[in-house]
């Protein structure tokens, strides 16, 4: 017995003892290490995934990048304040309270990862490293100028009104934990973003690729970019690259309210993919946020809701196929304010997934590349634009179509308004085209006091301020902040 | 058995072998009873023989050696002495009538002596007019005149000095008289009758210098506890907790608070009632032996052992009601007060806009119906004015007219908590065998209807020698644990106590006024009817932890021993969370349940080599040793969505499956040493070295020395104070010494990418920390100096502390520019000081035989400051770091690190009051450069009504100037009445909830606090101190800033209790050995001035939505038999 135990005593000495360094060399088992994580192409395809995973995040794609051009742009309305998010449409927000640090926040995080790939395989490529590149580096780099285009949006006086005024910082390769970056210009942002996407035209794949950045998106986001800085010939070169090359076609009138029950329909370009075990944001969901209050759910709270002003302009043609996508709202059975493209449909089908609200984001569809075309070739070609206007503004059967003498840049942008309501875009064209905004606070009555019923570009809070945590980090770029804050 | 042995034994009646036989009889008593297998008839038989050969051969080597001589006799001595020696009998006991096993006794004036055998009893030869010295470790020495008795029973009474009395500490044990260090003893009696499920709650109080905190008044809910301030940032500052000489997990298990918000703590599979004592190691002498994690402090339990002697069982039982909160906790007005606030909003949100007050009146009445009519009321007024008071009348058209009545929401989730406990225990032991076994059952149900806590814990100690040299324990413990809990931060939707103060109006009511039906859709847009979602979901938390802690101990040499112990530790949590297709929560993914397990399983090994040995006055003690430690954490989550079936609440039958699992860990590896000397029993030296090893710091940063060096001097066995007679000790200690924290995260220094964020049902990853590959340690630096005095024998005794703790190198997650894709990283950015005075004393204020009332007191003097942020170069100064309360992650406080500043600084905006011309908020300015830049000017200072206009300053200070707790105890004839108070004095308390309850007209859908009703300012009441409620032109006003800062003093009866022990003469005729009954009653008084919620708060001085405590009266009884 006594031999026994002193022989298990012995055992533990030797045991304990003969720990090595080993021992403390613990690794996550769900983590690598980060500088060495792209080697293959298919390693850099899982950071794209990632970052793609990251883009329709809610705190971006997923939900309040859409929400934003969608709330500010007037063609939504709330019903009570306090709902959540409603801090947009009443632009209740300083450079500490709104919650708006978030797309800062977000939208870096997310050009980190596009960063990090541009720069891993940057660096393999010097390395002459094994394999084709080629693609995600050009995907990485659309990514990039897509996020970069954002930001400027957000935090940028429009191109078209100065240019000269501070973008974003311009950042393209990760950066160090002590980096203290500061602003950029708007032209230096949009020559980064330009660059970027031209640099990437000849590496990216034409193919469609569902869910990911092709080359047609790349040309997408040409088109859109050049649009946005008013170089009106090279937004139409881009659409029409696309018009007519791409692989891609219009819904038809009776295709058109079904296509948002699908994924990945004829007029995706980009399209993020979110599945219900994916990525599904259940009751935070962009559809959630514009369905009807308590409809499927009593977490349902009704947040936001069309504007009189929209529901006018679609209710020009009571046969407008865009109606199929709405339905009543908290208002009245009458008042058909609630949007269900995010839902997939008014009766909530989603688009083919177990969950209703595991809708993908359309982040850019054939539509908008026809409105593109037509608002570029506007100045210099009117019949041009007309048809690309007309190939649109069919979904109202009822309209007269525009012709060489009755179309009008206010024409295109009403169509805008129809095609691509709550798909984010209504807020960044009326600042582009130097529209004013008129706000529906009389639909329910909702107090508004911290901003006028119309407004324009010339109010302070049409871009947000650099957020205080940044400046509490980033002391320097405390004196570039937007006028106003 | 030991009948028949005296029987078969010839030895008992012969001289000086007389004396063994007691002590043989009881090992021989013992080893039939436990030593073997208790129904083993034939080991009985075995053993009995073989002790019966002991005896006769202890007979025949006496007499071959001529032991067997009787003693000189006094009386043959000295024949002309006309007293006659007879035998004396008797017996000992404690003073809880416990008998005393070998209790010395000596005939005063000469060398003749007994102890008590193994039953308490006592045979000694004496005369009549001698006197009996009784002496026992432990216990005070007494001389009793035999007066003439031939049957004595003395009652021994504690050593009231303990300076002898040994204390766990750090690798070891030591006396309270000799040891270095800081340290408070906690003794089990203190704990015992306290209604609670881990033993950190009953802390509270207790210890000089520590504070204790609850996270939260839930059931099962995790415990903070501060030794000496601050002094973290970002790391922990939680204490090491090492059990039985392991350092165990603590803190928070299992993964339901990613989903609710409830925790679970591990502690709570400690039963408080196994709990032998508890020391709390302070100062670097105390605890740097634990090195890398000892910087804030480390609490050591001891689990009880067998004591040598008979079988003890123990039974205890108690049960304890919570009838009601300790204090209001936001009150909310009333139905009638409510509806007339929100007629006031608005109304004014019309008359803002310059609309007549005739439609203002009838837009407000409108809003009203538009809200509560679908719930069976509607609105008049008489006028239409904005202090209209609202007629509140029924719907007709349902089937229940609810005119008059008014659902009472508090009443529907809330319940008198119950909380009941039963423990058995059984221990004993003798020479070579002593075990201690226990089993407890406990539930504690809450207050809030869907909040409880059961446990079973079943623990075996056992200590056996094996041979004259090898000492085997095992210390096994089990427990099994469920929790049920719910949300307890501020989410509104699922915060029943929040709900309860904000959402539920009187006016909701569970079912349909037309209909019956119960109403499931959403009351405004948060508020829901839990009477029906609680049955739409369901939550749990199983924690099963089984710890071994094996140790073998080699006595190699006289004074040098060799001791290794293993302890293996599995916590293994099985949360499961389930919602139906009904409930909100489910209804999207048409019900979803996820079954989520969380394993912790820390193996410790540990081996140490102690040598001790007195060489006349100089007394050596060494220490060497070696450590490891290996932690690792499993998780595994499966989740089902698409539940086909409403009874079935299992991932199995899901039409859609979603799982995780992956694990994570951390290594320890040290060394270390420790050298003790003294001299004379009157200097002492001691010094201690570790060397510690840590995976969680990289390659070059990893290995951190920690060091400490003390000594003490008793000064009243000096000469020069031999004469103070009153003076029983006094003594001098000082240390200094070096420990430190490690990160929390286990992979802080390593920059990573992540995977697990698939897209397109592809893996992807990302980057997702940028990291600081130098990270290293925090480092404390803490020098300490103590006086403890004794006076009358210790009946006064105490003790004043000094400590200065400088933390270096300190952890925190640094805000870094966003841009570069992360908002913070961890690094060591700065040093803090903490420093103060711990005072301690107690003693007895009456001591006779039949009453004894004490009292005890210790008040804690802490400052804890930001001595220094670390700067880039040329900077004139550190960047300030502005922090957040992680309480509950609604960021409810916000502080700064400042140089030169508290620790717990409050920032925020100045609030100035209301205007009473107007009953505006108004806020100083506080402009850097101009001190009169504002709208206007109060008392010389710029303010504006805008809190948009103001600046943050620092605005108040969560530290206060004193905490402590004091207590008084009386015991007269077995009735014990004694009463604990906590208190603390000065520094604020940030009140981060109020601002839901209190809000000036900003949220239309929210019920408000009586404390606003009565307080708002209105036009005929211009003076009260909080602004008018308005509808037009709401800011949310409750920014952080000083509206929301309350002085943080209070004092509390924590708790009370009275107990009896009933007389022996009652209860040994039913052979019980005794019996305790005793009431507890806790949180009975609270003196605070905050008034609006529990002013007991957590360690970062704020309030917020975290269940209450409640007041709860407990009634127990504990038998001994």
């Amino acid at each position: 017995m006594k031999a026994l135990n002193i022989y298990v005593f012995i055992l533990f000495l030797i045991g304990i003892t003969g720990c090595s360094e080993d021992f403390l060399d613990v690794k996550p088992s769900n983590s690598g290490d980060a500088s060495s994580s792209i080697q293959t192409p298919a390693d850099a395809r899982v950071i794209m995934n990632g970052l793609m995973s990251k883009m329709r995040s809610s705190a971006y794609y997923g939900r309040n990048f859409i929400m934003y051009a969608n709330a500010k742009g007037g063609d939504l309305t709330i019903f009570s304040q306090g709902r959540g998010l409603d801090g947009l449409y009443t632009f209740n927000h300083s450079v500490t309270t709104g919650s708006n640090s978030g797309y800062w926040d977000h939208i870096y995080h997310c050009i980190l990862q596009a960063n990090s790939i541009i720069a891993s395989i940057n660096q393999l490529e010097a390395e002459g490293a094994v394999g084709n590149f080629d693609d995600v580096k050009g995907q990485a780099l659309t990514a990039r100028a897509l996020m970069y285009f954002d930001l400027v949006r957000l935090y940028g006086e429009p191109y078209t009104e100065d240019k000269s005024a501070w973008g974003v910082p311009n950042v393209t390769e990760p950066l160090d934990a002590s980096s203290q970056p500061s602003r950029a210009t708007v032209e230096e942002n949009y020559q980064q973003i330009l660059s970027d996407l031209q640099t990437a035209a000849p590496l990216i794949s034409k193919s469609i690729s569902n869910g990911y950045l092709n080359y047609y998106a790349n040309m997408a986001l040409q088109a859109r970019v050049n649009l946005y800085m008013g170089n009106h010939a090279q937004a139409l070169a881009a659409a029409e690259e696309i018009i007519n090359n791409g692989p891609y076609s219009l819904y038809s009138n009776e295709e058109w309210v079904d296509s948002w029950t699908r994924q990945f329909g004829s007029e995706s370009i980009f399209e993020l993919a979110i599945l219900s075990t994916e990525g599904d944001l259940g009751t935070s969901s962009l559809g959630f946020y514009l369905r009807r209050k308590g409809h499927g759910s009593s977490s349902a709270a009704g947040w936001f809701m069309a504007s009189d002003y929209f529901l006018d302009r679609l209710g020009e043609d009571p046969n407008d196929v865009r109606w199929g996508v709405m339905s009543y709202d908290e208002v009245g059975e009458d008042h058909l304010g609630a949007s269900y493209k995010y839902s997939g449909s008014v009766d909530l089908v989603g688009d083919g997934k177990s969950t209703g609200t595991a809708v993908n984001i359309k982040v850019i569809r054939l539509s908008e590349i026809y409105l593109i075309a037509a608002e570029a070739a506007l100045e210099s070609d009117k019949a041009k634009a007309a048809e690309y206007l007309n190939a649109i503004r069919k979904r109202a059967p009822g309209l007269e179509p525009a012709t060489e003498s009755t179309i009008s840049l206010d024409m295109i942008l009403d169509e805008r308004s129809k095609e691509l309501f709550t798909e984010g875009h209504r807020f960044f064209d009326m600042m582009r085209l130097n529209k004013p905004i008129t706000y529906n606070d009389d639909l329910a009555d909702v107090p508004v006091a911290h901003r006028d019923k119309t407004i324009d570009r010339s109010f302070y809070k049409t871009i947000l301020p650099i957020p205080q945590a940044e400046i509490n980090a980033n002391p320097a770029i405390g004196d570039q902040q937007n006028p106003g804050y | 058995m030991f009948c028949l042995l005296q029987i078969d034994c010839p030895l008992q009646t012969q001289g000086s072998m007389k004396k063994y036989l007691p002590v043989l009889s009881g090992v021989l008593h013992t080893i039939e009873k436990f030593g073997t297998p208790p129904h083993h008839t034939l080991m009985k038989i075995g053993v009995r023989s073989i002790m019966q050969t002991i005896c006769l051969l202890l007979l025949s080597t006496s007499l071959l050696a001529g032991l067997d001589k009787p003693a000189p006799h006094p009386a043959a001595t000295f024949p002309t002495n006309a007293l006659i020696p007879v035998e004396i009998q008797g017996s000992v006991t404690d003073p809880a009538g416990e008998f005393l096993i070998g209790v010395n006794i000596q005939v005063k004036g000469t060398t003749r002596g007994a102890i008590t055998d193994i039953n308490g009893y006592f045979s000694i030869e004496a005369e009549l007019q001698d006197s009996l010295i009784f002496s026992y470790i432990g216990y005070k020495t007494q001389t009793v005149p035999v007066d003439g008795r031939t049957q004595i029973h003395v009652v021994m009474e504690e050593d009231v000095s303990q300076l002898d009395e040994v204390i766990v500490v750090a690798y070891g044990t030591s006396t309270r008289g000799t040891y270095t260090g800081a340290a408070t003893v906690i003794d089990s009696r203190e704990i015992q009758d306290i209604p609670t499920t881990t033993f950190q709650n009953a802390l509270v109080g207790k210890a000089p210098g520590v504070q204790v905190a609850s996270s939260s008044g839930q059931a099962g809910a995790t415990t903070s506890i501060r030794i000496r301030g601050i002094g973290s940032m970002n790391a922990s500052n939680e204490p090491l907790y090492v059990v039985d000489g392991v350092p165990v997990n603590s803190g928070n298990t299992g993964q339901l608070s990613g989903y609710i918000y409830a925790t679970n703590n591990v502690m709570n599979s400690i039963n408080p009632s196994d709990i032998e004592s508890i020391t709390i190691l302070k100062d670097a002498a105390a605890s740097s032996l634990y090195g890398s994690r000892a910087a804030n402090g480390v609490v050591l339990i001891t689990t009880k052992k067998g004591k040598l002697g008979k079988p003890k069982f123990t039974l205890r039982s108690s049960v304890g009601f919570t009838p009601s909160w300790a204090t209001d906790n936001y009150e909310p007005a009333g139905t009638q007060e409510n509806v007339d606030m929100l007629y006031r909003v608005f109304h004014d949100y019309n008359t803002g806009r310059g609309i007549s007050e005739a439609d203002a009146n009838a837009d407000a009445l409108r809003r009203l119906n538009v809200k509560f009519n679908q719930h069976g009321y509607f609105f008049e007024t008489d006028g239409t004015a904005l202090t209209e008071h609202v007629h509140i009348r029924g719907m007709t058209d349902g089937i229940v007219n609810r005119e008059g009545q008014y659902f009472d929401w508090e009443d529907a989730l809330f319940r008198t908590g119950v909380y009941q406990t039963n423990d058995i225990s059984v221990s004993g032991g003798d020479e070579s065998t002593r075990y201690y076994s226990s089993l407890s059952y406990t539930k504690d149900l809450n207050r809030i209807k869907i909040n409880g806590y059961d446990r079973i814990t079943g623990r075996v100690n056992l200590t056996q020698k094996i041979g004259r040299l090898v000492e085997f324990s095992s210390n096994i413990n089990i427990s099994s644990s469920d929790l049920t809990g719910f949300n307890d931060t501020r989410n509104l939707s699922s915060n029943y106590y929040l709900q309860t103060r904000n959402l539920l109006w009187g006016l909701y009511w569970p079912t349909d006024y037309k209909t019956g039906e119960p109403w499931t859709a959403r009351y405004g847009s948060y508020g829901q009817n839990n009477i029906y979602y609680d049955n739409e979901w369901e939550n749990s938390g199983k924690t099963l932890r089984l710890s071994a802690n094996e140790a073998l101990q080699v006595n190699i040499l006289p004074g040098l021993h060799a001791r290794t112990v293993f302890s293996y530790d599995n916590t293994r949590t099985k949360d499961h969370i389930y919602y139906s297709a009904n409930h909100f929560n489910g209804s999207n993914s048409n019900g979803t349940v996820s079954e989520m397990t969380t394993t912790y399983s820390k193996l410790v090994s540990s081996t140490t080599l102690n040598y001790d040995q007195v060489f006349g006055a100089h007394r050596l003690g060494l220490l060497a040793g070696f450590e490891a430690e290996k932690n690792e954490t499993d998780f595994q989550r499966s989740t089902g969505n698409d539940l086909p079936s409403s009874a079935l609440h299992t991932v199995a039958t899901a039409g859609e499956l979603d799982a995780n699992a992956y694990f994570w860990g951390n290594s320890i590896m040290s060394y270390l040493s420790r050298a003790e000397y003294s001299f004379d029993d009157r200097y002492y030296l001691s010094a201690s070295f570790r060397r510690d090893g840590a995976s969680k710091l990289g390659p070059d940063t990893r290995w951190g020395n920690f060091y400490s060096l003390s000594g003490a001097w008793r000064l009243d066995k000096e000469s020069f104070l031999a004469q103070v007679n009153a003076l029983s000790n006094l003594r001098l200690r000082a240390s200094y010494g070096v420990n430190g924290t490690l990160p929390s995260p286990d992979f802080g220094w390593r920059s990573l990418t992540a995977y697990g964020i698939s897209y397109m049902e592809q893996a992807g990853g990302g980057i997702s920390t940028i990291a600081d590959a130098n990270l290293t340690w925090e480092t404390n630096y803490t020098t300490n100096i103590g006086l403890d005095f004794g006076f009358f024998e210790e009946r006064l005794s105490g003790s004043i502390e000094y400590f200065t703790r400088d933390s270096r190198d300190l952890l925190q997650s640094v805000p870094i520019s966003r841009v570069t894709g992360f908002s913070s990283t961890l690094k060591n950015v700065g040093e803090i000081n903490n420093r103060g005075l711990e005072l301690s004393l107690g003693g007895d204020l009456i001591r006779t035989n039949l009453i004894r009332w004490g009292v005890q007191v210790n008040a804690s003097f802490i400052r804890s400051e930001v001595t220094r942020l670390y700067r880039a170069e040329g900077e004139e100064e550190g960047a300030d770091i502005i922090w957040y309360d992680p309480t509950g992650s609604d960021a409810r406080a916000q502080y700064i690190f400042r140089e030169g500043e508290s620790t717990l600084a409050f920032y925020g905006y100045e609030w100035a009051g209301v205007d009473p011309e107007n009953g505006n908020n108004r806020w100083f300015v506080n402009d850097p450069n101009d001190p009169t830049v504002g709208e206007f000017l109060i008392d010389g200072r710029g303010a504006s009504y805008a809190w948009q206009d103001a600046n943050y300053i620092l605005i108040g200070d969560g530290i206060p100037k004193v905490f402590g707790g004091f207590g008084t105890d009386l015991e007269f004839k077995g009735i014990t009445l004694g009463a604990n108070f906590i208190y603390k004095i000065g520094g604020d308390l940030y009140d981060g909830a109020s601002k839901d309850v209190v809000d000036d007209g900003y949220y239309w859908e929210r019920i408000r606090a009586q404390y606003q009703y009565d307080n708002m300012w209105t036009a005929e009441n211009p003076t009260r101190s909080l602004p008018r409620i308005e509808g037009f032109d709401p800011t949310d006003a409750i920014q952080f800033s000083s509206r929301n800062l309350y002085d943080a003093s209070f004092l509390r009866l924590k708790n009370i209790t009275l107990a009896y022990n009933l007389p022996l003469s009652l209860i040994n005729r039913l052979g019980i050995d005794n019996t305790r009954i005793y009431f507890n009653g806790t949180n009975m008084l609270t003196f605070s001035k905050y008034k609006l919620a529990d002013p007991e708060v957590n360690q970062y001085s704020t309030r917020g939505w975290e269940t209450p405590y409640g007041k709860t009266f407990t009634f127990g009884i504990e038998i001994g038999f």
